[in-house]
Order: structure tokens, then C-alpha cells, then sequence
């Protein structure tokens, strides 16, 4: 591997924000692609972070802080990309469900999944069925993530669910949930593509769904 | 600038008031001075009767004058240092700091492989010095077993052989006689540099115990003797029981313990004034059902913390007792009685507590209870390391800025602080039923097991010097053949 797609990896490892947009730059002025810093640079470093916070050898704060610096440098190749028509990983929008105002969960599960490569729409709580319906015509993302604390507010994931499919959606987006109360019966039941038990996991399991 | 703003930088009881502690020492110094105490040895009666004491025949008699300028001399705060240099691993002893480790002696240990108790043998020794070298809370050594496997008289030396170079913690020293000791000692001063070296910077601890009720016998006082003249950091632990050999009340069994302590006390630093000098014990109660003396009472965490507060009022360190049990094997009563009691320990200060790994009432040493302290070791001191309270962990600017409906979890404050505001656990499992489920659903003792199992197959130890070496080479051979001569 090139020097430069190394020292983007371990930038990534070592949180190193600052440093992300000049590594980038020099990358590109080497002539790699758009596509080689994120699959050779970016994503072995997210990677081996999700193998040691795994293992219990990183901590929530020092992902939060890869997943930004690998951001910092998304933000710059993320155009290129596009242009190219090379592949992203993909994009997803997150909320926590209408009557529900507990966002933490949820806001560990967008840091998670944009440090695994995603671009995250974070569209907040106590979201209507219909704003997520609206939010899914706006943004196209491949996947929407829906949070909930509260048994009381688990229902309105089976709301959303319905008005997707009303307004002709459901094909185009997967489903993902999850919260305290949420379970894999639950989610087979509503029809949801996936449940994950934590934020880590839900990352992988987004990840699957584009891969 | 806050002035004359009280800190209290941990969280620390104590039990006994300075009047209940006035009147405890009263009562010891009344013992001591009225009834006196057996002395089984010549030499320390003659130190005894020069230092100023009332000697008829065996019995000993201290004016108080002469236990308050022993308790004077003795130092409260002094440092026992690391073998190899690395001062993580010196036990600094002084106000508010609890130290842990395990005990001596226990005729049987449960093997590491089959988890069967069977008698304590050699190889043992630096299994659990190893335990004692990796576990993170576990601050000193000994080496939680009897050797059975060598010439009975050579069991504490073969011992301290085994655990010096398995571990750069420091050794808390027992022994049977001054033989003992004397070899002990030259394998020490050999990785000190010598004597001079050793005196500057002590690496172990010496370990000796009065008989109750009330008697100082010839071998405790022969390696006594042999401590304070060779300037040896020096623990003399009476092990009363309530309601056997001392009263059955908590604050009766405190009064004679402690007479037991000082007549050491008195002896040795009338040989070698500021000393550095632990008064101690296990101090429990006798079971009247089993007749056992328990080490999973909860009295003995209580007359623990009574005995503390009284040495740390009269300005000693204390040798405590925790983590121990009257549990056979490892289960929930074994967790149950050693945590609470390294608990208590760890929040009344006791300067060195021992013990730690003891189950079947100290007739057992597991190294496996012992792993499973030094997280309750970790979880006690936690809470007892308090909450520092400083503008910045107010964070008072911190939360304004994360306003209504914000998070932490990106904030430069939480990267700064998480890792040392909590603790971490090693052994308990926080992870999520799915996670748990996955990874097999392992209990605490699945965990324990594979944790004592990984330590004994990676950790390393720093080696001693290839000098000390040949000097443990040689104290044994030496010991062998005194042995054979008998």
C-alpha cells in the first residue's frame, strides 16, 4: 500500500480530524482516485477502529472521533465520487419515532454508521410516519433507521412502515430499527428488513444491506 | 481562587469516635501496663527490661510512658519499594491509601487446571506470584499456600524463592524461624545491592505473629529480632478469635490485639527507633456452630474497621484483612464476603489489606477468588477515589454549551474525562443479551477461569538479577543440607 493511503488509515485510527482534509489533498495530488482513498485509505482504518472497539480496546468517544475525521475527509472526495458514478457505500436517514423524544441511541447510531462509510441524514425525534416519507422523496437513501425507547412509541415504527408502502417506497429503502424495547420478533412482525441490539451492530448490519 | 475550601478528595468512614478511640487506647495501655503479656525469650526480655519495662519471670509489664514513645518513634507514612525499580509497583503507606494482596499459609489451593483442591505445592508458588505481578489492584505478595513438597522446615523459603523473581511487586515475608528469615533476607539485599542498598530502599516486608491470648512466643520474637536489627519493614499480626482465645465483643477483641501488636512494637523500636512498623491482624469471630474462626463474618470487616481507626489514631499503618471467605469453592457466597469485605477495607484506609484469595476459611488459596477480587478491588476503589470537584467537572460552561436537546458524546470534555472518571471492568460483563448470548453466555466464573488461564500463559514477569539468581541457588542448597544435619 502507498505511504499516503497508510497515513490516511492511521489518521483515521488516530482520530487525527485536523489533519484529514490535507492528507486527502495530497492523495488526490498523487493521483489516486476518489475511490482508492476511500476503499485503500479510509475504510481500513474504520475498519480495524470497529475490530479493537469490538475487542473493548477503543471506546465510544475515540470511534465518534474516527468516524469524524473519516467524515472530514469524505466531505472532500465525496463530489468526486459521485461524478464518477464509483460506488459509495451508501446513504441512510435516521429519526426516533413520533411521541419520542430519547435521542441518544439514535444519535450513536448515525455516528457509527457514517464512520462505517455512510452519509447520514440525521432528520431528528418525535418524527411523523409522514415526515420520514417525505424525508425518504427528498434524500433517496438506500436505508432509513428508525429509533424508540418507549413500548408506547414502538408502534408508530409499524406506522412509518405503512405509509412507505401507501406512498409506493417501501421497495426502494430498507428498513432498519432498533431501541431498548425493540426485538427481532418485533421487527419481523412489522416487516422491517433488520433489527440491530446496539449501535455498532447496526452499522454492520447496514452495511449488509448495501454490500 | 477558592480559600480555606475543604477538600474531601475520596470517600473514607470512620467507625469509632475520638472519645470511643481514647477510650480503646486507654483500655490497651491499661492492659499493657496492669496485666502485661507473656515474653517466651530471653533476649527480648532483656531489651524489654532496658528499654524501661517491668519484667517478672515471663511476664511483662509496659508503663504507658514507654508505649507512647514506641507508638512515637514508629513511622506512619514511609514507602516499600518495588524489586526492579518501577516505582508503579511501590506501595507508598500513608494516610488514605489502602493497599491489597493476598495471604500466606493456607495448607491446600485449588488447582488451576482441574479446580480441585488438593495440598499447596512448590510450583505453585510462581503461579501465584505471576497472578500477583499481572492483576492490576493486587499490590503485594504472598504466596496464598504452605508448601507441602519440600522439607517441612523449608516451606517459607522455598516460598520466597519461588516469588521474587515471578513478581516486582513486594513480598510480604513469612517464615518459620530466623533460619528462614536469614535467607530470605540475603536473597533480597542481593537484588537491593546489599545491605546499605536494602536499608535506602526496603523491597519487602517482614512477617511474624504473637500468640493470643497474650503471648509473645521465642520464634515470632527471634525473627523479630532478626527484622528490626536488619531495618526489615515489619508486620507483628496477632489472629484472635471472639469469643476463643480473646473476648467475644468487637471492642474487646480490639484491646487485647492491639496489647499483642505493641509488645511487639516496643521491642523493636527499642532495637531500631522509627522502625517502620505494622500492628495488625485478622481479628474475627469464632463460628459457635462450626467452630470455625470465619472469614466471611461480617464482624471481621467490622472489627477490621474499628481496629483500623484505632491504629491510624495512635499514628501506625494497619496490616488488614479482605477478600476473603468461608466458601469451598467459587461461588455467589464466596463473591459475596470477599467483595463486601475488600469493600470495607478499601473505605476504611487499612494500609495493607491481606488475605485476599483465602477461601474454606483460609484453609484454601485460590488464585481464581483472588482474580475475582482485584475487580472488587477496582469497583471499591473507584468509589472510594470520590468525586473531585473543579470547574472543569462541574462543566458548567460544558453543559451551556450543549444546551437543551444536545449530546456529550462528541464533546471535547467527554474525550478528556471519560477514562478516568469511570472505572472499567475486566471480569464483570456489561454487554447487551445478545452479545452475552453470543459470546456463549458465560458466567463470572467462566470469565474468571480464562482470565487467571490467559495471565498464567503470556504475562512475564521482569526477571531478577543473574547474581540473585545464584545467591537463591545458593540459600537453598545451603538449606538443605542445615536440614539434612538435623
Amino acid at each position: 500500500m502507498s505511504d499516503i493511503l497508510a497515513e490516511l488509515s492511521t489518521a483515521v485510527i488516530e482520530g487525527n480530524v485536523d489533519d484529514m482534509a490535507d492528507l486527502t489533498e495530497d492523495a488526490l495530488d498523487e493521483d489516486f482516485s476518489a475511490q482508492d482513498i476511500l476503499d485503500k485509505g479510509l475504510m481500513p482504518g474504520m475498519d480495524h477502529v470497529g475490530v479493537e472497539f469490538k475487542a473493548g480496546n477503543m471506546f465510544v468517544p475515540e470511534v465518534l472521533r474516527s468516524a469524524r475525521a473519516m467524515h472530514n475527509s469524505m466531505d472532500l472526495i465525496r463530489p468526486l465520487l459521485a461524478e464518477s458514478g464509483a460506488s459509495m457505500t451508501g446513504k441512510m436517514i435516521i429519526g426516533t419515532v413520533k411521541g419520542d423524544l430519547h435521542d441518544i441511541g439514535k444519535n450513536l447510531v448515525g455516528m457509527m454508521c457514517e464512520g462505517a462509510g455512510f452519509e447520514v441524514e440525521d432528520i431528528g425525534k418525535n418524527i411523523e410516519p409522514e415526515a420520514f416519507v417525505e424525508a425518504v422523496k427528498k434524500y433517496e437513501p438506500n436505508i432509513i433507521g428508525m429509533s424508540a425507547l418507549l413500548t408506547t412509541t414502538m408502534r408508530s415504527m409499524e406506522h412509518t412502515i405503512k405509509a412507505l408502502e401507501e406512498a409506493g417506497l417501501r421497495d426502494k429503502v430498507k428498513v432498519i430499527i432498533g431501541g431498548a424495547p425493540v426485538t427481532q420478533t418485533f421487527s419481523d412482525q412489522i416487516g422491517a428488513d433488520g433489527y440491530a441490539s446496539n449501535a455498532a451492530s447496526a452499522a454492520e448490519l447496514a452495511k449488509s444491506f448495501v454490500n | 481562587m477558592r480559600g480555606n475550601y475543604k477538600v474531601n478528595s475520596g470517600t473514607r468512614f470512620r467507625m469509632l469516635s475520638d472519645d470511643q478511640l481514647e477510650e480503646l487506647l486507654g483500655g490497651v495501655l491499661h492492659l499493657l501496663e496492669y496485666t502485661g503479656l507473656e515474653v517466651h525469650h530471653e533476649e527480648s526480655l532483656e531489651i524489654l527490661k532496658k528499654a524501661g519495662a517491668w519484667v517478672d519471670g515471663k511476664r511483662v509489664r509496659i508503663p504507658s510512658y514507654l508505649v507512647r514513645k514506641s507508638l512515637e518513634l514508629a513511622p506512619r507514612s514511609f514507602t516499600i519499594f518495588s524489586r526492579d525499580g518501577n516505582s508503579e509497583n511501590d506501595i507508598i503507606i500513608g494516610p488514605g491509601r489502602a493497599h491489597f494482596g493476598p495471604g500466606p499459609t493456607c495448607p491446600n489451593f485449588i488447582d488451576i487446571e482441574s479446580m480441585d483442591r488438593r495440598p499447596y505445592v512448590k510450583s505453585d508458588v510462581p503461579n501465584v506470584a505471576k497472578m500477583v505481578d499481572a492483576l492490576p489492584n493486587i499490590d503485594f505478595c504472598e504466596s496464598l499456600g504452605t508448601v507441602d513438597d519440600v522439607h517441612h522446615d523449608l516451606g517459607a523459603l522455598y516460598e520466597f524463592a519461588g516469588m521474587f523473581p515471578n513478581t516486582s511487586k513486594p513480598i510480604v515475608a513469612w517464615s518459620y524461624d530466623k533460619d528462614d528469615s536469614a535467607g530470605i533476607h540475603e536473597i533480597a539485599i542481593a537484588e537491593a545491592g546489599g545491605q546499605d542498598a536494602f536499608e535506602k530502599r526496603p523491597n519487602y516486608v517482614h512477617y511474624c505473629e504473637p500468640l493470643s491470648p497474650l503471648i509473645s512466643t521465642g520464634e515470632a520474637l527471634d525473627k523479630l529480632i532478626f527484622a528490626a536489627t536488619n531495618r526489615i519493614p515489619l508486620i507483628f499480626t496477632p489472629c484472635p478469635i471472639a469469643g476463643g482465645t480473646a473476648p467475644v465483643t468487637a471492642a474487646g477483641i480490639i484491646t487485647q490485639g492491639a496489647a499483642e501488636s505493641w509488645m511487639g512494637l516496643v521491642i523493636a523500636q527499642a532495637i531500631q527507633p522509627g522502625l517502620p512498623f505494622f500492628m495488625g491482624g485478622v481479628f474475627s469471630v469464632m463460628d459457635m456452630s462450626a467452630m470455625i474462626l470465619s472469614y466471611g463474618a461480617p464482624e471481621l470487616s467490622l472489627m477490621m474497621a474499628g481496629l483500623t481507626d484505632l491504629a491510624h489514631y495512635v499514628g501506625l499503618p494497619l496490616w488488614q484483612t479482605g477478600g476473603c471467605t468461608d466458601s469451598k469453592t467459587f461461588d455467589e457466597q464466596a463473591i459475596i464476603e470477599g467483595s463486601l469485605s475488600v469493600f470495607f477495607s478499601a473505605l476504611s484506609g487499612g494500609d495493607m489489606t491481606h488475605d485476599v484469595g483465602y477461601t474454606e476459611s483460609a484453609m484454601t488459596g485460590s488464585v481464581f477468588q483472588l482474580c475475582a477480587m482485584d475487580e472488587a478491588i477496582g469497583y471499591s476503589r473507584r468509589i472510594t477515589h470520590g468525586i473531585e470537584v473543579t470547574e472543569e467537572t462541574l462543566a458548567v460552561k460544558v453543559i451551556d454549551n450543549v444546551g437543551p436537546n444536545g449530546h456529550y458524546l462528541r464533546e471535547q470534555h467527554t474525550r478528556d474525562h471519560y477514562k478516568t472518571e469511570y472505572w472499567y471492568p475486566n471480569l464483570c460483563n456489561r454487554r447487551n443479551y445478545e452479545e452475552w448470548e453470543e459470546d456463549g453466555k458465560k458466567t463470572m466464573k467462566d470469565r474468571t477461569v480464562a482470565r487467571v488461564h490467559e495471565i498464567l500463559a503470556t504475562h512475564k514477569p521482569t526477571p531478577i538479577k543473574p547474581e540473585t539468581e545464584e545467591v537463591i541457588k545458593k540459600v537453598l542448597a545451603e538449606a538443605e543440607e542445615r536440614v539434612k544435619e538435623d
